[in-house]
């Protein structure tokens, strides 16, 4: 089963929402997820710690030696393995890239992110070179507006598709349900239905949002 | 979205792990500036056992000869006098 490895140097960019969302989605769809939590702020361990969905385990605390045989030995398992990685330039997100077979760049529309965000295509690319083979990456835009796309997200879109980078569709949009996800455990649905989980926004507009992302990522895989 | 049979269709593409794979990746990743940042263990030799202090005063060519025997055997003082202490127990004991 594939692995899919949420990549970019820069922090707070939304690889841990991408990688819970994934998580929580394929899940439902009837997969086994193992997700591994490289990233030292252990966000999605704490998601953890309050409830994972059912068909998703966690393993956390991989460090730059643990990496590629820890996917190897998920990878074996017939699941689902999703990486979430530090925000920092390092060999372990390096390694961990050699081993995917779809690398995900999340980056907000901002000059900054795209420029930060680059390293790691440019990283993949040149992965793909040194080892002969064909790594899979595409870039997602996070915390979007729900209302209207700004100047700045169309120009970097353009800018994306013209270099013939992959640009998932739909971006994942700025959502309180995916940032409280973080809080309550479990995934989206059971926010959804149960009461006493509280958003300050609309949860069935970000699990559609969340199910449109999954299913342009799961083409990918095919 | 239905179910697990769309799943399966998902398949993991073959991947090296060699040790000689690993090292290249590194070395791309590395010319990138993606480095081992993994944190260090704390820098030094870790702190002996061997907390407490003897201060005997003996005469110069007892300590000169202390000093030169320890340095053949290529151990400390200490342990020196740690192994003529049990020489002494085994002795005394017996």
């Amino acid at each position: 089963m594939p692995v899919i490895v949420m990549a970019s140097p820069k922090g707070g960019v939304g690889k841990s929402t991408c990688a819970a969302i994934l998580a929580s989605e394929f899940a439902r769809m009837g997969a086994n997820i193992t997700v591994l939590d490289c990233d030292p702020n252990r966000s999605l361990s704490r998601w953890a710690s309050h409830g994972l969905p059912k068909g998703v385990t966690l393993h956390g605390d991989i460090g730059r030696a643990e990496i590629v045989p820890t996917i190897r030995a998920a990878d074996g398992d017939g699941k689902i393995v999703i990486v979430d990685l530090e925000g920092v330039a390092s060999q372990l997100v390096s390694r961990a890239i050699s081993q995917a077979d779809l690398v995900i760049v999340p980056m907000q529309a901002t000059a900054l992110d795209a420029e930060i965000g680059s390293e790691a295509l440019a990283l993949v690319r040149e992965e793909e070179e040194a080892l002969g083979r064909e790594i899979r990456h595409a870039v997602v835009l996070t915390k979007t507006s729900a209302a209207v796309k700004s100047r700045v997200q169309k120009e970097l879109e353009e800018q994306l598709r013209s270099a013939g980078i992959d640009l998932i569709e739909p971006s994942l949009v700025a959502r309180a349900a995916f940032s409280e996800i973080f809080a309550y455990g479990g995934d989206l649905t059971s926010m959804m239905n149960d009461p006493e989980m509280r958003t300050g926004g609309k949860v069935d507009k970000a699990l559609e949002n969340a199910h449109g992302f999954t299913e342009a990522v799961y083409e990918r895989l095919k | 979205m239905s179910g697990s049979n769309r799943l399966s269709g998902l398949k993991a593409r073959p991947k090296d792990t060699s040790v000689a794979e690993v090292r290249r990746v590194d070395e791309v990743g590395e010319a990138r500036g993606f480095v081992d940042r993994s944190p260090r263990k704390k820098p030094g030799r870790k702190p002996s056992p061997r907390t407490h202090q003897l201060h005997p005063k003996v005469f110069p060519e007892v300590g000169e000869a202390i000093a030169a025997e320890a340095e053949c055997l290529g151990i400390t003082q200490g342990q020196l006098i740690e192994q003529m202490w049990e020489l002494y127990r085994t002795r005394t004991e017996t």
